[in-house]
């Protein structure tokens, strides 16, 4: 053999080796990510799992593989028409690889076959889920699996207007020493309704502005349920809990405040477009919202003095069987049936890819949403703002999340339809919740204790 | 050749047949189907499978169903036995794990897959990524906990390799019970007839469809009788005028009408300059919610009733008319001697379609007030829907959903039979007594 053949017997062998190694290790896998509930603020929660695709190719490049990830994201401003998206798509075969829902999905989903249980494709004792909070965990966990990975959790403050407080006597230190009253159950929903009755009379807060609560159903008016001593679940048996003592307390509140002229009888299925300028602008005496909406306020609605215009509490008790609480409503990442047993392998890491304190800290922060671990706490971004500090040290502590469970929904379904109709005068609240009693009972049986 | 003849116009109808089978039929067909069931989110559509859960076992246990049996399948254990290292080879795991796994980790066994992941994590040769790692552990799972078996047949199997000695009735019980997709049921009906919510809505919807309804056919009535009596060319224009809302896609139809009453809009600005009260009359107040949800309606319906009355008008013979001059009649007898009785037909029409196309509208709704203030505008269809397929919690209620649609497919047979009656149709088609 001469040299020359050798040369080219050698050079053709190092071209197929280097031929079949690239074909062995070439991967592309296109991973589909829809995000319900996700305004232009929460854009991390489909970047997150772009910049994590792109880590993970790296990776994979140092490991001597060549993997291409295409991530193609889309977002749901709202929650009807996403889970709708979400689970028609499903029932055809074309749901995406991720989803990003509320925890609160997981029971449905999980029954009807539409998840994969995120537990079998990753390592929760590896970096960087290793150090999430354990409670998240727990809310992403259902019948004994874990079905999800956190994305953010956040909490849901009382909003007091601070110059209008002022208006009707509360000095700075008072307002300062408010957080704590509400906490210790010293200032109740009911002395936040004679507030506002006061700023109303005095002309500072325009009638039926003076108690703004959310526009349209959510988890905030939980919040309500709990503040009257209700519990969602039953401690001894797991079981959905339905407390009529606080049911009733809760619809009479908001049928109390509709009767103070504080709110107005049709608030409920009003528009979010009329309650931002209102609360942003100082309109308002009281409101309730989401740790998320500061920054909403900020960039979409002209809020200039978040800090100098409002002080946030806990949502106050309402009376002495509640307490002051506050719901955390934590979204998560969600694996689903689609595609092969790979793509969800690839679909798996890139959702612990993107828990990385540094990249989730860029969710917190930019959209007012709280940290999911540990680490990500004292990622300077991150300990740096001064709201997600103040939220995390005095809301977090209170924070309880709704239950788990497939047939949580009904309830919640039959919860609002009561208080719209008890809101709105259609039914009296004793009927309102017998009608809420009836419809959770037929379509629930035993699974539901009432108490 | 008349066979022929008659094959040909059968292959003719087939397209049209095939449609009507597809998007009428069918649809109803499954309707009925679908409501006698309980489908949901979380039972799905297409069928389910058999799962054991933590939660299943609590529950059975609860209620004294197949105790001896529950403990044994209600735990889940990962045993490193040779059954599990011959599965291990068998799944093409690393030859050295696979040896380390027999060497370090025989005859352990955990009950959790994380102590067995730690352990594994441990070895000199553990996998080098997650995926192996998971693929290991699950080769030495002995428990059916969590498993989705897509039969009952595998599931009884699997219990049964698990727990030999179980007994058949207890295996069966727990089958039986673990599965998830949905069951037959009237449940729904049942339900239905025990709210009472259902009587809120029904008395909504009929509020809703007398009083569309009243505008829909009256005004269309009016509109054909004074566009009838204007010069041909105003009359023109103002038919035209009239069709506006109903060419006008909806979406933006009703963006239009939120513009209309909407905070700051049009009439607000105007009631705020004449010191009436100005606020958002589509959800802001109930009398206003269904004032607008009725005229939103009853405007689409409006030029329709017009259009055919219209065309109605034109047939009546004008002599008629003018013989009724002749004979001195105003406009007002030439209406209702005249007019009037040669229109009963199209007015059972414009009614009979109205009334049924009203009962199972609800988009307009649905743009408009959302069935608000609280749920005050909302109508039976628009409740169907939203239970259905598209509510806030995301829990679809497929069953329940098309039970409520079966009901309005229901009244409207039968309100379409009383029309026919009413307006006695048989007279309208029977054979002429006059011989031609």
């Amino acid at each position: 053999m001469t040299l020359r053949t050798t040369t080219i017997a050698l050079a053709a062998a190092a071209l197929s080796l280097i031929g079949t190694t690239g074909a062995m290790h070439a991967k592309d896998v296109s991973i589909k990510v829809w995000a319900g509930g996700t305004g232009p603020t929460a854009d991390y929660r489909i970047e997150a799992i772009k910049m994590a695709a792109d880590l993970l190719s790296r990776e994979a490049s140092v490991r001597g593989e060549e993997l291409k990830i295409t991530v193609t994201g889309q977002a749901w401003s709202t929650w009807d028409d996403f889970k709708q998206a979400v689970t028609l798509a499903a029932e055809s075969g074309t749901a995406p690889n991720i989803i990003v829902s509320g925890h609160e999905d997981i029971g449905p989903w999980s029954k009807s076959g539409l998840l994969r249980p995120i537990e079998n494709y990753v390592d929760f004792d590896a970096w960087p889920l290793n150090q999430l909070y354990p409670n998240l965990i727990k809310v992403a966990t259902f019948d004994g699996q874990v079905w999800g990975i956190p994305q953010d959790s956040e909490s849901r403050p009382f909003f007091f207007s601070r110059k209008h407080m002022a208006e009707i006597g509360y000095s700075e230190a008072d307002l300062e020493a408010l957080p704590a009253k509400v906490e210790k159950g010293e200032y109740t929903l009911y002395t936040m309704l004679d507030d506002v009755k006061k700023m109303q009379d005095k002309g500072v807060v325009e009638k039926g502005k003076g108690f703004l609560p959310r526009p349209v159903n959510g988890t905030d008016y939980w919040q309500f349920y709990l503040s009257f001593g209700g519990e969602m679940v039953d401690a001894k048996t797991g079981k959905i809990l339905l407390d009529r003592q606080a049911l009733t307390d809760m619809y009479q509140f908001f049928v109390d405040a509709v009767a103070k002229g504080v709110v107005s009888k049709t608030h409920l299925g009003s528009t979010w477009d009329t309650w931002h300028p209102a609360v942003a602008t100082d309109k308002v005496g009281t409101f309730h919202g989401g740790t998320w909406q500061k920054s909403e306020w900020e960039t979409k609605w002209g809020m200039k003095d978040f800090f100098g215009q409002v002080q946030a509490t806990l949502i106050p008790a309402g009376n002495k069987r509640g307490k002051a609480n506050t719901i955390t409503h934590p979204l998560v990442y969600l694996l689903s049936k689609s595609g092969s047993e790979d793509d969800a392998a690839v679909a798996a890491e890139l959702i612990a890819i993107a828990s990385e304190p540094r990249i989730n800290a860029l969710h917190a922060v930019k959209s007012g949403h709280l940290a999911i671990g540990t680490a990500e706490a004292s990622v300077p971004l991150y300990a740096n703002d001064r709201w997600v500090r103040v939220a995390t040290e005095r809301l977090l502590p209170h924070a309880s999340a709704i239950p788990n469970n497939a047939e949580f929904g009904v309830f919640w379904k039959a919860m609002y339809k009561g208080l719209e109709s008890s809101w709105t005068g259609t039914t009296s609240v004793a009927d309102a919740v017998k009608a809420v009693e009836s419809d959770v009972k037929a379509a629930l049986g035993d699974a539901i204790v009432i108490r | 050749m008349r066979p022929k003849t008659s094959l040909l116009g059968l292959a003719m109808l087939v397209p049209a047949l095939a449609m009507l089978v597809a998007f009428f039929v069918l649809p109803a067909v499954l309707t009925g189907v679908f409501a006698f069931t309980n489908m949901s989110t979380s039972t799905g559509i297409s069928g389910g499978a058999y799962v054991v859960t933590g939660n299943l076992v609590k529950t059975l246990d609860e209620r004294g169903i197949a105790r001896p049996l529950l403990p044994k399948i209600g735990r889940t254990s990962y045993v490193v036995d040779a059954a599990g290292l011959a599965a291990a080879k068998a799944a093409g795991l690393d030859d050295r794990l696979v040896g380390d796994l027999d060497g370090r980790l025989k005859g352990r066994s955990f009950t959790d897959a994380r102590d067995l992941e730690r352990e594994i994590k441990a070895l000199p040769s553990r996998p080098s990524s997650v995926r192996d790692l998971k693929r290991a552990v699950a080769v030495f799972e002995r428990s059916i906990l969590n498993n989705r078996f897509a039969s009952a047949g595998e599931a009884e199997r699997a219990i049964v390799a698990l727990v030999p000695d179980a007994a058949p009735a207890d295996v069966a019980a727990v089958v039986k019970a673990s599965y998830t997709g949905w069951v037959w049921t009237t449940e729904n009906f049942s339900g239905l007839a025990s709210k009472a919510d259902t009587w809120r809505i029904l008395g909504n919807t009929v509020f809703y469809v007398v009083l569309t309804l009243s505008f829909n056919v009256g005004v269309g009535l009016l509109l054909a009788l004074t566009t009838f009596y204007l010069p041909k060319r105003a009359g023109g224009f103002f038919s035209a005028v009239w069709l506006l809302p109903r060419i006008t896609p909806v979406v933006l139809y009703t963006v239009m009408w939120k513009w209309f009453t909407w905070d700051g809009g049009f009439l607000y600005t105007v009631a705020e300059s004449l010191g009436l009260p100005a606020f958002n009359y589509m959800k802001g107040s109930i009398p206003s919610a269904w004032t607008v949800v009725i005229l939103v309606n009853g405007f689409i319906g409006a030029s329709f009733g017009m259009i055919l009355f219209t065309g109605a008008l034109r047939a009546i013979p004008v002599q008629q008319l003018w013989a009724s001059e002749v004979d001195g009649a105003s406009r007002w007898q030439q209406i209702r001697r005249i007019i009037l009785p040669q229109m009963r037909w199209p007015i059972l029409f414009v009614t009979s379609y109205q009334t049924l196309s009203l009962l199972s509208s609800y988009e307009q709704i649905w743009l408009t007030t959302a069935g608000g203030p609280g749920n005050t505008t909302t109508v039976w269809a628009y409740e169907a829907f939203s239970v259905a397929l598209n509510n806030y919690t995301g829990n679809l209620q497929y069953g329940l959903g098309a039970a409520m649609a079966l009901i309005l497919v229901v009244v409207g047979l039968t309100l379409s039979l009383t029309y026919l009656r009413l307006f006695r149709f048989g007279d309208l088609v029977s054979r002429p007594r006059i011989e031609f």
